[in-house]
C-alpha cells in the first residue's frame, strides 16, 4: 500500500516540477566572460601541473632515447632506441617481470580480502570506533622504507622476532633464514606489503560502505534476503565502482611501490625480490639515467595499457547490470 | 568584468608572492664571504664535529662566516650533483674516492694544486694522504682520513673453542670460524658479508690471495699486464675458502647481511669474528653487552703468499670549479687538513688519521686502534692498493657483484663461472677505456 502510494506521489509530482532553465541563455552567458573567469582560476593550477608534472615526465621520457649518464652529464647524444635493446637484452628484465606479478597479485589479493573484512566490521556504530579506525589505519602513514627497514630485522635469521615466535610456538625447530632463502623472500616482502596496504582498503570501501543507505537493507530483509544475500546483492553492486576504482588504483600503486623491498631486501637473494620499479631504481643508482628512463618508458605504458582494458572491463559490467 | 579583473589581480598578486618566495638573498655582507660547505657522508655526531672545527675556524678567519649544509646521507649525493650541474651554492664540498672520477669527468672540480705550492702541511701528512692529495698535481681532494679493513675478534669465544691466538690469514680464520659455529645454540663463527656491498670483502680476499700479482695502481689489474686478477689461479683458491667460510662458519641467513646486521651479530655476541672499518670500534665500545677484554682487533688477514691487500677508501674536501670565493675556499681546506683539525676530525669520526703524528697520539697507538698503527708501519705485509672506484662504472659493478655473488652463496652459480664472468666483465671495461 504504501510502496503504491509512494510511487503515485512521485509521478503526480514530476509534471509540476519547475521547468529547465532555457538552455540558450545559460550557454551564451557561459561562452564568454564565465568561460574566461574559469580559464583564469584554472591556470594556476593548469601551469603547476605542466611545470611540476608533465614537463619531468616528457623530459625524461626524452632521456630514454639519449645515452645520459652522471659520468657526462653535459654530453647527451641520441641513441634512439639502444637503451630499450639493452633493458630488453637483460635476462634480469624478465625475472622481475615475473617478480613484479607474483608481487602485485600476492599483495592485492590479501589485502583486498582483508580490507573488506576489516571495513565490514569498523561499518556499524560502536563504543570507541574512533579509536579502532585510527589504530587499524595507522600503518597508512608511516614511509614505505621505514616499514621495510622495521621488517628487515623483524625477518631477520638469528635476531629477528618472526623467528622467535615461530620457534617458541613450536611451530619450527631451527630458525628460517627468511631474507636470505629466494623461497622465502618474497613471501616475507609480500606480507610486509599486505601489513601495510590493507588500510587503505579498508578506509575506501567503508568510506563506499557507510553511503549505501540503510533503505537498501531494509528493503531486503523485507524481501526475505539474509545477511550474505543482502552482501551479495545489495553491498557488493552499489559500491562496485568504487570497489573498481580502489583495485586499480592499488594495482598501480603496488606496481610502483618498490620503498619497502629497497629497505627489505635490496632486491636480493640473488635479485629474487627485485620488482621492474626498485630495479629502475639501482639501475639509476648505477648514474645510467638513459636506460632507466627507458624502463620508466616500459612500466608507464604497460600500466597504461592495463588501466585502459581494466576501465573498460569494469564499464561493460556496470552497462550490463542497467 | 569587474569580477574577472578583481580575480585577476588576485592571481598575479599571488603569483608575485610565490616568485619572491622562490629568490632568497646571498652572499655576505659588508665584505664578508659566506663560504657554503657541503657534506655527503652526514651523520648527527660527525656534522657536530665539522661545526666544531668550522668554529675553529672562523675565529681564526674574522671575515669569512662558513654555512655547513648537510643533506640526509640517502639523497646528499644527488643533492650535491644537482647543485654543482646548477653551478651555484657550492664553495667546498666532500668528494669520495668513487665520486672524484665522475665530478671531475664532467669538470665541477676545481684543481687546487697551484694554491697549495709551498704549503707547510704537505711534509705532515701520511703517505696515503700524499697519494690522493697528489703532490706533483691536480689535486681534486684533500682526504680527511681513511677508511681501512680490521678483524674484530670475541677473545672469549676462540678460547672455548680451544685456540690461542687471533687469526693471521685467511685459511686460519675459515678454521677457527668453522669451530666456534654452533648454529643449535645460536653461536656462528664470521659475520659474513653476503648482502650490500659485499663484493668489497670478496674482492679483499680475492686480492690477498693474489698480492703479489696486482697492479698496486689498481687492484683489479696484473702487475704484467696479462688480464684481471680474476682469471688467477689464486682467485679461484679464495673464492673456494670463501665459499667454504660461508658454509661452515657463517649464520646461514648472513646471505642477506649487510653493514647494520654484521655489527649487531658481532656486538650482541652471536658472531666471533667481524671484518670492518674502524667506526665499528666506537660502536662496540657504546652500544654494546661486550666487555673491553672480550674482545679486540688484529690486522687484515693474509692470503698464502703471507701478504695482504689493503684495500684503501678515502673521502676528503673539494673546491667546486663555480665558486667565487676560491682563495677563501683553500685557507678552509689548508685548516682542515692540518694542525689539530685533522686528528680531531679522525677520532670523532673513527678514521684513520691522514697525519703521521697520529702515531705518537695514544688514543691511535692503544687498544683496538692499535692494529691500524701495526698495519700502516709493515707496508710489506699489508700493501698499500688502490682498488679503482673512480671508474664510472663503479656503482653499477657493485651491483652486479653484489647480486653475483648471492647466487653463488645459494648455490645457483659456481665459484668458476663467477670469477669467469668477473673477468668478462674487467676486460671489457679496460678494453673500452684504452
Amino acid at each position: 500500500m504504501s510502496v503504491t502510494s509512494g510511487t503515485l506521489e512521485r509521478s503526480a509530482a514530476r509534471p509540476a516540477a519547475p521547468a529547465p532553465p532555457p538552455g540558450r541563455r545559460t550557454r551564451r552567458a557561459f561562452t564568454r566572460r564565465r568561460a574566461l573567469t574559469i580559464a583564469a582560476f584554472l591556470a594556476p593550477a593548469a601551469v603547476f601541473v605542466a611545470i611540476f608534472t608533465y614537463y619531468p615526465l616528457l623530459s625524461g621520457g626524452v632521456g630514454a632515447f639519449r645515452t645520459w649518464t652522471v659520468y657526462n652529464i653535459t654530453n647527451q647524444p641520441w641513441v634512439g632506441f639502444g637503451n630499450f635493446e639493452t633493458v630488453l637484452n637483460d635476462p634480469l628484465f624478465y625475472s622481475t617481470v615475473g617478480n613484479t606479478v607474483l608481487w602485485v597479485i600476492g599483495s592485492l589479493v590479501p589485502q583486498f580480502v582483508i580490507g573488506f573484512a576489516l571495513a565490514l566490521w569498523l561499518r556499524p556504530k560502536f563504543r570507541f570506533r574512533g579509536i579502532y579506525q585510527a589504530l587499524v589505519f595507522f600503518p597508512w602513514a608511516v614511509s614505505g622504507f621505514l616499514i621495510g627497514i622495521l621488517f628487515r630485522w623483524m625477518f631477520n635469521g638469528e635476531f629477528g622476532v618472526v623467528n622467535d615466535l615461530l620457534m617458541k610456538t613450536g611451530i619450527i625447530d631451527t630458525p628460517l633464514p627468511w631474507l636470505a632463502d629466494p623461497a622465502l623472500a618474497m613471501p616475507a616482502i609480500i606480507l610486509a606489503n599486505v601489513w601495510y596496504g590493507v588500510t587503505f582498503f579498508a578506509i575506501m570501501i567503508l568510506a563506499a560502505l557507510q553511503s549505501v543507505p540503510d533503505e537498501l537493507y531494509e528493503a531486503a530483509s523485507l524481501d526475505g534476503a539474509g545477511r550474505v544475500r543482502a552482501f551479495w546483492h545489495v553491498t557488493v553492486p552499489y559500491i562496485r565502482t568504487t570497489l573498481a576504482l580502489t583495485v586499480l588504483l592499488r594495482t598501480i600503486w603496488i606496481f610502483n611501490f618498490p620503498d619497502l623491498i629497497f629497505g627489505m631486501t635490496g632486491g636480493g637473494p640473488g635479485g629474487r625480490t627485485h620488482i621492474v620499479t626498485s630495479y629502475m631504481i639501482e639501475i639509476t643508482q648505477q648514474g645510467d639515467y638513459g636506460r632507466a628512463s627507458a624502463l620508466g618508458l616500459i612500466v608507464f605504458m604497460v600500466l597504461a595499457i592495463f588501466a585502459v582494458f581494466y576501465l573498460l572491463a569494469t564499464r561493460e559490467r556496470k552497462e550490463a547490470l542497467r | 568584468m569587474k569580477r574577472l579583473t578583481t580575480s585577476l589581480a588576485a592571481m598575479a598578486a599571488v603569483g608575485a608572492l610565490t616568485l619572491t618566495g622562490c629568490s632568497s638573498g646571498g652572499g655576505g655582507e659588508g665584505g664578508d664571504v659566506q663560504l657554503q660547505m657541503v657534506e655527503t657522508l652526514t651523520n648527527p655526531a660527525r656534522s657536530a664535529v665539522l661545526k666544531e672545527l668550522i668554529a675553529g675556524f672562523e675565529e681564526e678567519n674574522p671575515g669569512i662566516t662558513v654555512e655547513l649544509v648537510s643533506p640526509p646521507t640517502e639523497q646528499a649525493l644527488t643533492t650535491v650533483q644537482q647543485m654543482l650541474q646548477a653551478g651555484n651554492g657550492v664553495d667546498v664540498l666532500e668528494v669520495q674516492d668513487s665520486t672524484v672520477g665522475p665530478f671531475t669527468a664532467n669538470k665541477w672540480i676545481y684543481d687546487m694544486n697551484a694554491d697549495l705550492e709551498g704549503w707547510d702541511g704537505w711534509d705532515a701528512l701520511t703517505e696515503n694522504a700524499k697519494k690522493f692529495a697528489n703532490p706533483d698535481g691536480p689535486t681534486h681532494m684533500m682526504p680527511y682520513g681513511f677508511y681501512g679493513l680490521s678483524l674484530f675478534y670475541r677473545t672469549d669465544m676462540i678460547e672455548e673453542a680451544g685456540f690461542d691466538e687471533p687469526p693471521h690469514s685467511w685459511e686460519d680464520l675459515v678454521e677457527i670460524a668453522s669451530a666456534v659455529n654452533d648454529p643449535a645454540s645460536n653461536q656462528y663463527g664470521y659475520a659474513f658479508r653476503g648482502g650490500t656491498n659485499g663484493n668489497s670483502n670478496a674482492a679483499a680476499i680475492i686480492t690477498a690471495y693474489a698480492a703479489d700479482l696486482i697492479d698496486p695502481e689498481d687492484a683489479f689489474r696484473l702487475a704484467d699486464g696479462s688480464g684481471t686478477v680474476f682469471s688467477t689461479d689464486e682467485a679461484q683458491q679464495a673464492m673456494d675458502d670463501y665459499l667454504e667460510l660461508f658454509k661452515n662458519g657463517s649464520p646461514p641467513s648472513s646471505i642477506a647481511w649487510g653493514y647494520p646486521e654484521m655489527v649487531q651479530g658481532f656486538s650482541s655476541g652471536s658472531t666471533a669474528f667481524l671484518l670492518q672499518d674502524p667506526e665499528v670500534i666506537a660502536t662496540i665500545r657504546d652500544d654494546s653487552t661486550l666487555t673491553e677484554d672480550q674482545w679486540s682487533t688484529t690486522p687484515l688477514l693474509v692470503g698464502p703468499s703471507g701478504k695482504a691487500a689493503q684495500p684503501i677508501a678515502t673521502a676528503g674536501w673539494g673546491i667546486a670549479e663555480s665558486s667565487e670565493h676560491k682563495e677563501e675556499a683553500i685557507k678552509l681546506i689548508k685548516y682542515l687538513a692540518s694542525g689539530d683539525a685533522p686528528l680531531t676530525f679522525a677520532k670523532g669520526n673513527s678514521l684513520v688519521p691522514i697525519l703521521t703524528s697520529a702515531a705518537d697520539d695514544p688514543f691511535f697507538s692503544e687498544g683496538p686502534w692499535a692494529t691500524y698503527v701495526e698495519m700502516n708501519e709493515d707496508p710489506d705485509t699489508y700493501l698499500n692498493v688502490a682498488q679503482p672506484r673512480g671508474v664510472a662504472w663503479w656503482t653499477e659493478w657493485g651491483e652486479k657483484a653484489d647480486r653475483e655473488l648471492q647466487q653463488v652463496l645459494l648455490g645457483e652459480m659456481t665459484t668458476q663461472d663467477l670469477l669467469a664472468e668477473w673477468d668478462a666483465y674487467w676486460s671489457e671495461k679496460y678494453a673500452s677505456e684504452e
